[in-house]
């Protein structure tokens, strides 16, 4: 995990939370290999930070189509651009 | 005496349908997959509208759960039974298809194995499986009965986790807010989730440590 | 007001039809017509009894078309004859297949009236004078007792036929009553079935024998009464149709 510990809450941060469950596992360990990403723990949810926008290869993840529509739980002065069968990608709001 | 729960209700006694076919039904239920019939009233129709006599007949789904049926001897279908819809109801023709799949039945199995087995006997019957599908946490089959009822066997991938559970209450939580505000959508949920993940994160830390001490 | 009372009664039967509109005549509450559904049935045996349960849901189909406030299923030893507690199983079967067509007719059975009606007397201890053969009447007695009374003794007078059952002489009737030990017993059914006249023996042997007296008939009209809230005061028939008569004051 690269990136600050504590997130600062920059403008420019996107930033989703992931539940922790089993089908999830994929998406975080794409997330996790991005140098410009941080993840910590907020209750059962991981929080995942970008220093910019915050992209996800699906394919890479293993997900299937049902996990991968489903795997944002929250979006943190964030917005989904793009999620569809090839990338997630959320830009700071 | 020992105090009662506060949620005490047992599950579905029965869901209720109109059907036209009762032979196609009888065949469906009873004979394809095998449903036993436990139940019949052959009623006498009543009162100031000429309300028909009927026959109201009972599969059980399991669990003491039933599925039941209305026959109306005389009653003929309602609306254009070309449009979209079942023997309850016609759709507009225009009625998009997820829509009109929405509301279904979904009966519970408790493995792969058992899911195959219902998927065999659809498949070898005149109402094969049309769908299967691996969701998050469950994998389904599903098809349309002869009343053009659609009908999920489903059965669970792994056991819903407490944190699921957690979330679920959150999802609703924003849900509600969200829905009351103007023009909910999606972006709006999400945001507002976020928002209930952070409040509620210290009271999910102490649920746990009082699990792991207990 | 007038009330419509349902009967379903075994084919063969004219005692119900013509006991409880005597019956419920004299009553000032209501006024009442009766309509009935047949069940065939001619002789007492179990096969019969089998068969004529069978047509239970045609009568009660069928009946259900004429509207009733209340529907009197009037044969005793039928439901007596298939079960302990057989009358819950019929009177619900009956009420859920007019309920679940939307009517609000209230069920009764014979069988359940007696019960009913010996329950609300405070009856512990019975005696029954029956016109069955034995075994038929064993069953009877049985499915009394199952109900928490004891039958303290009773006589069977072994009519087989059913037609022949609606013409046994009152006076036959009577003497097997008064040959019964009704030592500490509470009430006395005289006639422990619907086919078996007994209207005008139940005040006579009331003031004779000093004991309440009470028949199927009488305790069917004391249920149909009390289903529909009316109050229970008919002269002649028994102390158990004067529970609601004013007590004199003074």
């Amino acid at each position: 995990m690269g990136g600050n510990a504590e997130g600062t809450g920059a403008v420019v941060n996107a930033r989703i939370y992931v539940l922790e469950v089993p089908e999830n596992e994929g998406f975080l360990k794409v997330a996790s290999q991005d140098p410009n990403v941080t993840i910590d723990k907020v209750g059962p949810y991981f929080r995942i930070t970008a220093d910019d926008d915050l992209v996800i290869d699906r394919r890479a993840t293993g997900c299937r189509h049902a996990v991968w529509y489903s795997a944002i739980a929250g979006l943190e002065d964030s917005f989904i651009v793009q999620q569809d069968k090839d990338a997630l990608r959320v830009s700071a709001r | 005496m020992t105090e009662k729960k506060v949620h005490r209700v047992r599950g579905v006694d029965h869901i209720a349908y109109p059907t036209f076919d009762p032979v196609g039904t009888v065949r469906f239920y009873r004979d394809v997959l095998k449903f036993p019939i436990v139940h019949s009233i052959c009623a006498a129709g009543w009162g100031p509208e000429k309300h028909p006599d009927f026959i109201h007949f009972f599969f059980d789904i399991g669990n003491d759960d039933r599925i039941a049926f209305f026959y109306y001897f005389g009653l003929k279908p309602f609306g254009d039974q070309s449009a979209p819809g079942d023997s309850w109801a016609r759709l507009d023709s225009d009625t998009p298809q997820f829509f009109v799949n929405s509301r279904h039945l979904a009966i519970h199995v408790d493995d792969e194995e058992d899911l195959l087995e219902y998927r065999s006997r659809l498949d070898e019957s005149e109402w094969p499986v049309e769908m299967q599908v691996m969701h998050e946490t469950i994998e389904s089959i599903y098809t349309h009965d002869p009343n053009g009822y659609m009908i999920e066997i489903t059965r669970a991938l792994r056991p819903v986790t407490a944190q699921e559970d957690h979330d679920a209450a959150l999802t609703i939580d924003a849900l509600c807010d969200v829905a009351a505000g103007e023009d909910p959508s999606m972006d709006k949920l999400l945001t507002r989730k976020a928002e209930l993940i952070v409040e509620r994160a210290a009271a999910w830390e102490e649920t746990q440590k009082e699990l792991v001490q207990s | 007001m007038t009330k419509r009372i349902g009967l379903i009664v075994p084919s063969s039967n004219v005692t119900v039809e013509t006991e409880l509109p005597r019956i419920l005549a004299r009553s000032d509450g209501a006024e009442f017509t009766f309509h009935s559904s047949r069940m065939r049935m001619h002789s007492v045996t179990p096969e019969q009894l089998r068969a004529m349960n069978a047509q239970r849901e045609r009568c009660v189909l069928e009946i259900g078309d004429a509207g009733v406030d209340v529907l009197l299923y009037a044969c005793l030893v039928a439901i007596m004859a298939t079960g302990l507690g057989e009358h819950r199983n019929v009177e619900l079967s009956v009420a859920e297949q007019l309920a679940t067509g939307g009517s609000d007719t209230k069920v009764l059975s014979s069988a359940g009236a007696l019960i009913t009606a010996l329950n609300d007397m405070g009856a512990k201890r019975v005696a029954l004078v029956m016109p069955y053969m034995k075994p038929l009447a064993q069953q009877v007695v049985a499915y009394v007792e199952a109900e928490g009374l004891e039958v303290a003794d009773w006589r069977a007078l072994e009519v087989a036929d059913n037609a022949d059952v609606a013409c046994i002489p009152g006076d036959h009737v009577m003497t097997a009553a008064r040959s019964l030990d009704l030592t500490d017993v509470d009430a006395l059914v005289i006639s422990c079935c619907v086919q078996m006249p007994s209207l005008d023996l139940v005040q006579a042997a009331e003031d004779e024998l000093g004991i309440p007296v009470l028949s199927a008939a009488t305790a069917g009209a004391y249920s149909i009464l009390r289903s529909l809230d009316l109050p229970v005061n008919i002269a002649g028939a028994g102390s158990l149709l004067r529970t609601d008569a004013p007590v004199p004051v003074g």
